[in-house]
């Protein structure tokens, strides 16, 4: 199961060190870098704009003025609405804010895609164990949906 | 641009102290700035899960830290972390003064963290002298290079019944006060489990990535996510982190360990003062 994927020489000279490391490790690891900085980018970029201009879903003037209310009185003073899923942010791509609240989307569904990919190089028992991660992190992100409150 | 720079100087001295940057924000933000304690452990999480993003991947690769050790426990932390996220925001959200018992309870949580980086001891190669059939079973086990030892070390783990209750409690912690949990979760892989240092604080990375990852999707599910707050506090801890992680790796003099402990301190008294107040117990400060 394990595939050479690395050899050091720092701390011995010039001899290299063989280091084993298993695949679902690696694929892992992989995957969660890629979409790292995909989510960074995607989270800092329309973020920082929304900073400088203000201008967004939720005015910067206006955020600023009731960002000490609780999460459910917040929306209801500045929006009039309950929040209860991820249509607040879904429903207004075009602005900067909830662009950025993407990248934080994509950065949280990073550790979910890598388990994927752990998984298909995973044996079998821990094939088991990481399917039950993945039903547990998609319960996690569909619950608002399904439970509905 | 306060919140920028509070976060760039938390990123450079939590590295050098070796201390999560996010033990430090929520309490220090929650002491300190207007916003509602929803948004506060919203970024928080989402800081905790960005700055583990950053370094888990790297330490995956090298073999540090291990799924074989991490599917098992955060079988039982995920679950317990997404509980937390439901029951801290219901907390808030329900009671007039909730926003009073989750600083109380951050304030004494913080007590707790200050005494584990105070008198817990790391072992570099604990000595494992019997498996337990669980881990037996699933065969846990890993290997890496150790620079310092000049060879490949392979390990194994043990007490995984132990530390499933502990991880339990971690995960609630974490989706419950938006923290990262590295201080709880090295010591229950270090010292019950058994896992080299190294491997621990990596995996406790890795860990953090899920958990905190599960709980973000409860906070953002009740808009308690503000990019407004969270772009700033994230660009200056990665930001901040590059620079105290170079730092670090020249010195890590003991004076800024002391200083942010007493910094967690301040900021543990000054939430439960804050939480008292706001419960008509203490006066303003």
């Amino acid at each position: 199961m394990a595939v050479v994927v690395e050899k050091e020489k720092e701390a011995v000279g010039t001899e290299l060190k063989e280091v084993l490391v298993e695949p679902m490790n690696y694929i892992f690891g992989r995957i969660m870098e890629i979409l790292t900085i995909i989510g960074l980018i995607a989270m800092f970029v329309p973020g920082i704009i929304y900073i400088i201009t203000g201008k967004g879903y939720l005015s910067r003037d206006v955020v600023v003025k009731y960002w000490d209310l609780k999460a459910s009185a917040f929306w209801e003073k500045v929006m009039g609405v309950k929040v209860f899923g991820y249509s607040w942010f879904l429903n207004h791509l075009s602005a900067t804010d909830c662009l950025s609240i993407i990248g934080v989307c994509i950065l949280a569904i990073t550790p979910l895609i890598s388990l994927f990919g752990a998984e298909i190089k995973a044996d079998k028992k821990y094939k088991i164990l990481i399917g039950i991660l993945i039903l547990e992190f998609l319960f996690a992100i569909f619950r608002p949906i399904l439970m509905g409150h | 641009m306060a919140l920028f720079f509070m976060t760039l100087g938390i990123g450079i001295v939590a590295p050098i102290a070796g201390v999560g940057g996010g033990v430090l924000f929520t309490p220090l933000t929650m002491a300190f700035y207007p916003f509602s304690t929803d948004f506060i452990r919203g970024a928080g999480l989402v800081m905790a899960m960005t700055s583990a993003l950053s370094s888990a991947p790297h330490f995956a690769k090298k073999g540090l830290a291990n799924l074989r050790i991490l599917a098992p426990v955060v079988v039982v932390s995920i679950i317990f972390s997404i509980l937390g996220g439901i029951i801290g925001l219901w907390v808030t959200n329900a009671f007039p003064q909730g926003k009073s018992y989750i600083k109380i309870g951050l304030g004494l949580i913080l007590f707790v963290v200050f005494l584990v980086y105070l008198f817990s001891k790391r072992v570099e190669f604990p000595e494992i002298r019997h498996i337990d059939p669980i881990s037996e079973k699933l065969d846990i086990h890993g290997m890496w290079y150790e620079p310092s030892l000049g060879k490949v070390v392979e390990y194994k783990t043990t007490n995984l019944l132990y530390a499933l209750p502990a991880f339990a409690g971690v995960g609630f912690i974490a989706g419950m006060f938006g923290l990262g949990a590295g201080w709880a979760n090295v010591p229950v892989l270090n010292l019950v489990m058994g896992a080299p240092l190294k491997v621990a604080t990596s995996t406790s990375m890795m860990i953090i990535t899920i958990n905190d990852a599960a709980a973000c999707w409860v906070y953002m599910a009740r808009g308690a996510m503000l990019a407004m707050i969270i772009v700033p506090s994230v660009l200056g801890i990665t930001i901040g982190a590059r620079i105290g992680a170079r730092i670090a790796v020249k010195s890590r003099p003991k004076s800024i360990k002391y200083l942010v402990m007493a910094i967690m301190l301040f900021a543990a008294v000054m939430d439960i003062w804050k939480g008292l107040h706001g419960l008509g117990l203490a006066p303003p400060i």
